[in-house]
């Protein structure tokens, strides 16, 4: 019955990249060019330019729909962004859940799907085609407000770290 | 014909004694947005604003870099219409370059840009309508959103609302070299050839996508056309209704066109006011700054600035599917004329002569936009032209230069200078929802007075307030990606002071 991506497509979709996808999917999320926002794009970055065995590396400036069109047929994926929590010091991150985000409204909703409801949707018409493991790399920020290509101190010298732990937890794979 | 359960129009409202409502953020708004309500002592609405946060540093941010990087950096302006970002600034750098795109060129610009509003109307339609409309303005907030949707018209609706979106970003993604954030407009043509597979592809997902809008535009008619309470609150003239004026794109036979074509402003009555090229928006548009806002407020010049009215001594206009569709005489695609016949018939049988001024109208137009949308993205598509490799032309020395296009939310206006070296020395831009903005807020101080009455509120009555902003898709969001939002839905009762009485949510 349904798929989510018919022949052609999907033929496109391997020509275009790896012959068939790798297992594991890193997609760093946020805006380069505004301030901290950007810090998910630097982290996915840095872990591109490392070549990661079985781990493809994307970048995403928009969720919700866009997201769900872009982790189908993985088998797990890892989603770096950054957040704002009420008392939160800057450069601090936190391994969250997909249930963590069901409250959200905005969390880079093209057209006001947030990650949880795009996620569910995905699970309700292409199930099978769903990776079974989703997590959360969320980092602390401060500036998402003025454009700038540079993020604030505190947020940048997490960056290597959060480099660390994401590579540290794929290697228990 | 679909048979869903009954959607809930109304829910029970409750007394409050406050003086202040806060509806912050909107839900299914693009982007941060915060509307406070102002109660008297009666508990009647004294006025209400819609208030929008801006990004800082923009403009700042462009002086001095080269306008040929101008296309890929506005387009992270938004994560939701990047793409139209990209065509206007590359159009502006057309202008700016005195450059004259290729024949190819501008088909395949074109082709990209239907992808775009392939995707986008369908998202606003399914995400963002449909919950009001196929569940009800007052079903409970966790239901009223594109799972309840789903849940309703079946998963078989909802995948095919998930692939034929998915086409319109692939369309994109072949022409533009990324689905969103695209990279491939150049002053005078665009920096990618096409093969013919990648056509082939494409007319074959057009052709798909036209059937779609087809169906589309029959639920349409199934949910909300056929259903008399709807209609009540499409026709309801005290909370749902403005004769403004209205701005969208036209070809020289007045047909809507997204791409390219002049500015066409008509009046309360349908009367051309004025027609305008790219470069001479300055001359019809200025704009109105309020305190309690970031966003500026652009009106008529030639009429002016009369506050948050409407009527024909007032410069607010109004863009996006009702502006376009209330300036063009028709499309230029057969199915999308026809539909477009059927909504003037409509209107025409319940006495409107001239505009439709009905702002839940909107949705109507969205959907015959979509259809126009698929057909001219398969003519564009099944056009074997364009896969030829003149996809660049002649660029002179830079100056100044405005480009214009629609975006799925209303005319989009890119202006910049350059100096002899292509340094940006100016930029100044006048986004879709700017565009209306004025109008958007007296649309929720029409909709807040006509519905909340006796200081009775409810969490229905509220959505049927978002209703009056939501219809025009407003997009405030400007790339900002933090993955926590604030709650859903929350309502502050304030005393006059300002002191919290209670605080309602809906989640």
């Amino acid at each position: 019955m349904f798929l989510m991506f018919d022949e052609h497509e999907r033929t496109h979709k391997m020509a275009n990249s790896e012959k068939c996808r790798k297992k594991t999917l890193v997609v760093g999320v946020g805006n380069p060019i505004l301030s901290d926002d950007g810090v998910g794009i630097r982290v996915a970055r840095l872990l591109k330019e490392m070549e990661i065995p079985n781990v493809d590396v994307e970048e995403l400036s928009a969720s919700g729909l866009e997201l769900l069109d872009m982790v189908l047929g993985y088998d797990k994926v890892v989603i770096v962004d950054a957040i704002i929590t009420e008392g939160g010091t800057p450069g601090t991150f936190y391994t969250m859940e997909e249930s963590d985000f069901e409250r959200t409204i905005h969390g880079a909703s093209p057209h006001g799907v947030n990650v949880a409801t795009a996620l569910a949707l995905g699970r309700r018409l292409a199930g099978d085609r769903m990776p079974s493991e989703t997590s959360f790399i969320a980092i602390e920020v401060a500036d998402i407000v003025n454009v700038s290509e540079s993020l604030t101190p505190e947020v940048a010298a997490a960056v290597p770290s959060v480099v660390r732990k994401i590579i540290t937890d794929l290697a228990k794979d | 014909m679909i048979h869903l359960s009954p959607p809930v129009i109304n829910d029970t409202p409750t007394k409050t004694t406050g003086k202040k409502i806060t509806i912050d953020p909107i839900t299914r708004l693009e982007g941060h947005g915060k509307i406070e309500i102002f109660l008297n002592d009666q508990g009647n609405v004294a006025n209400a604003y819609l208030q929008v946060p801006e990004l800082r540093g923009f403009e700042r941010f462009c002086i001095g870099r080269h306008v040929q990087e101008l296309p890929v950096l506005t387009n992270r302006l938004c994560g939701v219409c990047p793409a139209a970002h990209h065509i206007a600034s590359t159009k502006a750098l057309d202008a700016v370059f005195d450059a004259e795109p290729t024949e190819t060129a501008r088909k395949l610009r074109e082709l990209f840009y239907m992808g775009q509003y392939t995707h986008s109307h369908i998202a606003h339609f399914y995400a963002l309508a449909a919950p009001d409309f196929v569940l009800g303005p007052s079903a409970p907030s966790s239901k009223r959103n594109v799972l309840g949707v789903v849940d309703a018209v079946g998963v078989e609706i909802g995948a095919e609302v998930i692939k034929h979106r998915s086409y319109g970003q692939k369309v994109q993604e072949i022409i533009g070299g990324r689905a969103t954030h695209p990279c491939f407009g150049l002053p005078g043509g665009v920096s990618k050839q096409i093969s013919e597979e990648e056509r082939a592809q494409m007319e074959e997902m057009a052709r798909s996508c036209v059937d779609f809008a087809k169906d589309t535009v029959k639920l349409f008619h199934d949910v909300v056309l056929a259903n008399q309470d709807y209609m009540n609150l499409v026709l309801n003239q005290d909370a749902y209704y403005l004769e403004t004026y209205y701005m969208g794109m036209v070809d020289k036979d007045n047909k809507t066109n997204f791409y390219d074509g002049d500015i066409r402003v008509v009046d309360q009555t349908g009367r051309e006011v004025v027609k305008f090229k790219p470069k001479e928006y300055l001359d019809v548009i200025a704009e109105h700054v309020e305190p309690w806002t970031y966003m500026k407020m652009p009106f008529l010049k030639q009429v002016g600035w009369n506050g948050f009215s409407d009527g024909p001594s007032s410069g607010i206009y109004r863009v996006g599917p009702l502006g376009r569709i209330n300036v063009c005489e028709g499309y230029t695609t057969p199915m999308a004329q026809a539909e477009y016949e059927t909504l003037a018939k409509t209107v025409k049988d319940l006495g409107v002569t001239g505009p439709v001024h009905y702002t839940l109208a909107f949705h109507w137009a969205r959907v015959i936009e979509l259809q126009y949308a698929t057909e001219r993205m398969l003519e564009l598509a099944s056009d074997r032209s364009i896969t030829s490799d003149d996809i660049r032309g002649e660029v002179n020395e830079p100056t100044e230069g405005v480009g214009i296009c629609e975006a799925p939310r209303g005319t989009l206006i890119h202006h910049y200078a350059s100096d002899m070296d292509g340094l940006c020395t100016m930029i100044n831009m006048i986004v879709a929802t700017t565009n209306n903005y004025a109008a958007i807020n007296t649309s929720v101080v029409q909709a807040a007075k006509a519905l909340i009455k006796d200081g009775e509120i409810s969490p229905g009555l509220l959505n049927k307030v978002e209703m009056a902003f939501r219809c025009y898709d407003p997009c405030n969001s400007c790339g900002t990606h933090a993955l926590n939002g604030a709650p859903a839905l929350e309502l502050n009762v304030r005393n006059a002071d300002g002191s919290k009485l209670k605080t309602l949510t809906n989640f």
